[in-house]
C-alpha cells in the first residue's frame, strides 16, 4: 500500500529547534550559533569576547566538537558556564544535541549564549538549532576564495568575523576580496575585521554584541 | 556531507508512518532532494543502504527525485532553472535580485508499505 506523506525530512530537528528557541525567549537569552572551519579561532575569539564583556554581559557557551573537552576547559578558565557536546563523529550540531546540553545550563544566568559549532564550512549551515542568528568566523589565512566556494555559510549568517588580520603581511589573501564577495552573497552581512592575537578590531565586535543584545531585549 | 543524518531522519519518519498505518515492512520511500539542499543523491543512497539494515525498511528502495534549482528574476522577470548547486546571478540577465522557487527541498513524498 502507498502512503502519501508530506513531511520535511528535517521536521524533527525543526520541532526541537522551536522548543529550544522558546526556552531562549523565556529567559531573554540571545543565542548565537558560531560556525567556521577548524582552526579559524572560534575558541580564542570566544575567550577574548568573554573577557571584554565581563561586567556588561553574562555569557554562556556550548562547545561542539567531534571529540574531547579541550575547548570547554579553555572556556571554563574564563569563569563562565560552559557545556561540552561531543558529536562522536557527526559533522554538525543539531537541535536535539543543544536541547540536551541546555539541561546543564541555567539560562536565567546567561544574557548571551554562544554555541560553538563543529569546525566545518558545509554542514552546520543546514541545521537550525533554535539560535537567533548564525555568525561566521573566517581566518584570513584560509584564503579569500572561501565566500564563493562555501556560499551557503555566508548567506545564512548575520555577521562575519574575519580573524587573523595580523597575518596579512605573510599570506596572499585579500581581506577586501573577502568582504566584496561575502557582501555580494549576502548584502546585509555585518562584517568585522579582527585579530585575536593583537586585539585589533575586537572592540567593534563586542560593541556590536552589546547593541545586538540590547535590541534583542527591547524587541522581546 | 551529512547524508547519514538525513538517511536516519528519512528512516525514522518512514518507520513511524508505517507503524501508524498498521503495516510491518517498508518497500520504498520517495523523496524530493533539491539541488541546493547540500545533499548528494549518491551519498544519500549509500547511507540509506547502511542505516536500513535490521529495520522494517531492510529491503526498501529509496527513490530520489532530484529537484533542480529554479527561480524568478526580479530584474528581467524571467524564470530560470539550473543544474548548478548554487546561483549567484540570474542566468539570463546577470541580475542579483531574484528569488529561488525550488532547490532547497528535503521532503518525503511517498512511502510504500506492506
Amino acid at each position: 500500500m502507498k502512503i502519501n506523506v508530506v513531511s520535511k525530512i528535517l521536521e524533527a530537528n525543526e520541532r526541537i529547534a522551536a522548543v529550544n528557541r522558546k526556552l531562549f525567549d523565556t529567559t531573554g537569552t540571545l543565542v548565537l550559533n558560531i560556525m567556521s572551519a577548524p582552526g579559524a579561532g572560534k575558541t580564542t575569539l570566544l575567550g577574548k569576547t568573554i573577557e571584554m564583556l565581563k561586567g556588561s554581559l553574562r555569557l554562556g557557551v556550548i562547545e561542539g566538537d567531534i571529540q574531547g573537552t579541550y575547548d570547554a576547559e579553555q572556556i571554563g578558565k574564563h569563569g563562565v558556564p560552559v557545556v561540552q557536546i561531543n558529536t562522536g563523529g557527526a559533522c554538525h550540531l543539531d537541535a536535539s544535541m543543544i536541547s540536551e546540553a541546555l539541561e546543564g545550563m541555567d539560562l536565567n544566568e546567561v544574557d548571551v549564549l554562544i554555541i560553538e559549532n563543529v569546525g566545518n564550512l558545509v554542514c552546520p549551515a543546514e541545521f537550525n538549532v533554535g539560535e537567533h542568528m548564525k555568525v561566521m568566523l573566517l581566518s584570513l589565512s584560509e584564503g579569500h576564495d572561501k565566500p564563493l566556494k562555501y556560499p551557503l555559510m555566508f548567506q545564512e549568517s548575520k555577521a562575519l568575523v574575519v580573524n587573523k588580520l595580523d597575518l596579512a603581511p605573510y599570506v596572499d589573501a585579500d581581506p577586501e576580496k573577502i568582504k566584496k564577495d561575502a557582501l555580494s552573497l549576502n548584502p546585509g552581512l555585518k562584517i568585522f575585521e579582527v585579530s585575536c592575537k593583537t586585539g585589533e578590531g575586537l572592540e567593534v565586535w563586542t560593541d556590536w554584541l552589546k547593541e545586538t543584545h540590547a535590541g534583542h531585549i527591547k524587541n522581546s | 556531507m551529512h547524508e547519514a543524518s538525513i538517511a536516519l531522519s528519512i528512516l525514522d519518519i518512514a518507520k513511524k508512518q508505517c507503524e501508524e498505518a498498521g503495516y510491518s515492512t517498508i518497500q520504498s520511500i520517495v523523496v524530493d532532494i533539491g539541488g541546493a539542499s547540500g545533499i548528494l543523491p549518491d551519498a544519500l543512497l549509500m547511507a540509506f543502504d547502511i542505516v536500513k539494515l535490521d529495520t522494517p525498511a531492510h529491503d526498501a528502495t529509496l527513490v530520489i527525485n532530484e529537484i533542480p534549482i529554479g527561480g524568478r528574476c526580479d530584474d528581467c522577470s524571467r524564470d530560470f532553472t539550473t543544474d548548478d548547486s548554487f546561483v549567484l546571478t540570474c542566468p539570463h540577465c546577470g541580475g542579483r535580485e531574484f528569488k529561488l522557487t525550488t532547490g532547497r527541498e528535503l521532503d518525503i513524498k511517498e512511502i510504500e508499505v506492506d
